[in-house]
């Protein structure tokens, strides 16, 4: 099939399964309960709660209420966010750029480590390296994010302070302005080195923790594919050229090595997405993930749901893009096979 | 002899020496699974957790009238390892990290066990469904699938478990909601490779039903990646499960071992570092042995896909 012809099909789809995904979720949310709590007060009374009911349509049957809520999505309202007590859509950009500068970080993290560390391992197959590449790789995934951040906070935070909590100082935040929304590249556009590097110690350790169990999957994956490009034909033609051992693994190995490492790059991140959630906690960073933890604990459907949509779009786009970029690396892939 | 008793005959030989063969396979995947170091090291692992969680009450008697509540002791509030007959310490509310520890391991057992038993099981059946119907049902039970897969795991989870309430059965219902997508897939994958194979179309042109071929030699043949996918999910389960009681969706004072790095976490920061830290390698020791075990028998069954 045509790359072209793919992506629209592709593309086609996607609306369909952010429907059955509003669908899913709109239905389970409401089937608990209705969510008036979020709109109330406690000093209203009863039929003021029941005022409030009607005027959200909370009285009517949940395909009703469906209905009201997605057409409401599509005129580009998605609700009041009773965690943040505005609009959802007031806030959901500056929560979105948070997390998205976070998992952009880590992802750049996981994927130069993930990419160096299994090479070296693949290279040197069955020695000291490729051991403690492959323990690496399976403690990433064993380790519980939360508890790795956790891990990290107690001697960097607590006894070195080298990084502190939260995403920006609040003078610093406050003495540049912010067209972007990711704190780093905002100072940089301000040219403001001090507002920088106050960005980056913020986002130094949530990112590294962040990085390690996305990174343990690239790993893996570098590592086996390098083990399969050294017993290739070419690196022997390589090798036979006379060409040092450096360049055989840089401009041959490695090259191909990195076509199958490309598919595990979207799979990672939907890691880096639900590990963002623990993340984001642990070291009070504002976005999605704090965001629909205190959303989740105290009910608010409207959160819930733009946070699930809100999700799912990213993770979809992140792996239609990393597929197509997958079919120009590699010409032989046929996609939609 | 007639024809067909021939037929009859022939089989019972053909059926034993397979039998035969099988039961070799099997011995010398066993002892090829078993010469890998670190697949050893995971089984001993879980083989320790499972006695944990079987012979619980004698290794810490059990709570009254809740033995998944750690009993506390008021009197000794944060103490560290060692103090006062806690061998690990107890939390903020003097409730004994090792006791949590203990019995969290049943609950562990019971959140793996439940979610992949069941997820493994509906999803084979919605993937063998799939991939023998094919067609229009098929098309439509991909799309669905799509759907589980277009969200990550955690997340679809999180919204599920939320909407039901914090409880650590919630927690359950929701993996096994969005669990079960990956064993479809890779059940109706697996089938599709192997219905195109000679032996079933041998057996479909001798007239065996369509149920019969899919019991004997479509699933038997399909059942490898579902082994090794299962194994790895017994972790990850856990690990997920403990992420959503970390968050806050279990019972206040559940010994599952999320909630209990959790309320751990605030002493963290003032220096008692045994609570969440003990709880926390308990969940590490859980998903490293399985990952172990489960990297080990795909060397084995499965070589081709080492590492993916």
């Amino acid at each position: 099939m045509q790359v072209r012809d793919y992506l629209l099909r592709r593309l086609a789809l996607l609306p369909l399964i952010m429907l059955g995904v509003s669908v899913i979720v709109f239905t389970l949310t409401r089937f608990t309960g209705s969510p008036v709590g979020i709109y109330a007060n406690p000093n209203m009374t009863p039929e003021e709660v029941e005022a409030l009911e009607a005027r959200y349509l909370l009285d009517e049957p949940i395909p009703l209420q469906f209905y009201a809520w997605i057409s409401g999505v599509l005129q580009g309202d998605l609700g009041w966010s009773g965690v943040s007590v505005a609009p959802v859509t007031d806030v959901i950009w500056s929560k979105f750029a948070a997390t998205l500068e976070l998992a952009l970080a880590a992802g750049f993290i996981a994927v130069f480590m993930g990419i160096a560390l299994g090479t070296v391992a693949g290279v040197r197959r069955n020695q000291l390296p490729d051991h403690g590449a492959r323990m690496f790789s399976i403690l990433g995934a064993s380790t519980p994010t939360f508890w790795f951040g956790l891990l990290l906070l107690v001697p960097f935070y607590l006894w070195l302070d080298w990084f502190p909590l939260g995403r920006s100082t609040q003078e610093i935040f406050t003495s540049i302005p912010h067209p972007t929304g990711l704190y780093t590249i905002d100072a940089v556009l301000a040219l403001n080195p001090q507002a920088f590097f106050d960005a980056l110690r913020h986002l130094v350790l949530p990112s590294v923790v962040l990085a390690f169990g996305a990174m343990a999957i690239i790993v893996r994956m570098m590592r086996s594919s390098m083990v399969e490009a050294m017993s290739e034909e070419y690196v022997d033609a390589a090798r036979a050229k006379g060409l040092p051992d450096k360049v055989v693994i840089r401009r041959h190995a490695r090259r191909n090595a990195l076509l199958p490492t490309t598919t595990v790059i979207g799979l990672s991140f939907g890691f880096l997405l639900q590990g963002a959630v623990a993340v984001e906690l642990i070291f009070r960073w504002p976005g999605l993930g704090q965001w629909v933890t205190s959303a989740v604990l105290s009910g608010d459907q409207a959160t819930i749901m733009a946070y699930v949509l809100v999700t799912a779009l990213i993770f979809m786009t992140v792996n239609l893009a990393v597929d197509i970029a997958y079919a120009y690396l590699d010409r032989r892939v046929v996609l939609g096979e | 002899m007639t024809d067909a008793s021939k037929v009859q005959g022939m089989t019972r030989v053909t059926r034993s020496s397979i039998t035969g063969v099988k039961l070799r396979r099997r011995i010398e995947v066993g002892r090829e699974v078993l010469s890998n170091p670190l697949t050893v090291i995971g089984l001993a692992i879980i083989t320790g957790f499972l006695l944990m969680a079987a012979f619980a009450p004698l290794f810490a008697e059990p709570n009254q009238p809740d033995p998944y509540q750690s009993p506390r002791d008021w009197s000794n509030i944060d103490v560290p390892p060692g103090v006062a007959g806690h061998v690990l310490g107890t939390d903020s509310t003097g409730g004994d990290v090792l006791y949590g520890i203990i019995w969290g391991s049943r609950l562990s057992l019971q959140l793996s066990l439940t979610v992949v038993g069941f997820t493994v099981i509906f999803g084979t059946i919605v993937g063998s469904i799939a991939a023998m119907r094919g067609g229009k049902l098929d098309n439509f039970l991909m799309r669905v699938v799509d759907v589980f897969l277009s969200i990550p795991e955690l997340i679809f989870a999180l919204a599920i478990a939320a909407v039901l309430g914090p409880a650590f059965s919630n927690i359950i219902l929701a993996l096994a909601a969005v669990f079960w997508v990956k064993y479809a897939r890779i059940v109706r994958g697996e089938i599709i490779k192997v219905k195109q194979a000679e032996y079933v179309a041998s057996a479909r042109v001798v007239g065996d039903s369509t149920w019969n071929i899919y019991r004997k030699d479509v699933l038997p043949n399909a059942w490898t990646p579902l082994v090794v996918q299962a194994t790895l999910d017994m972790g990850n389960v856990v690990l997920i499960g403990a992420t959503l009681s970390f968050i806050g969706l279990a019972q206040a004072g559940l010994t599952e071992w999320g909630a209990l790095v959790s309320s751990g976490q605030s002493g963290l920061l003032a220096g008692e570092w045994w609570v969440s830290t003990f709880a926390g390698l308990a969940v590490v020791l859980w998903a490293l042995a399985f990952n172990l075990v489960g990297d080990g028998l795909r060397d084995v069954l499965d070589p081709k896909t080492e590492g993916r």
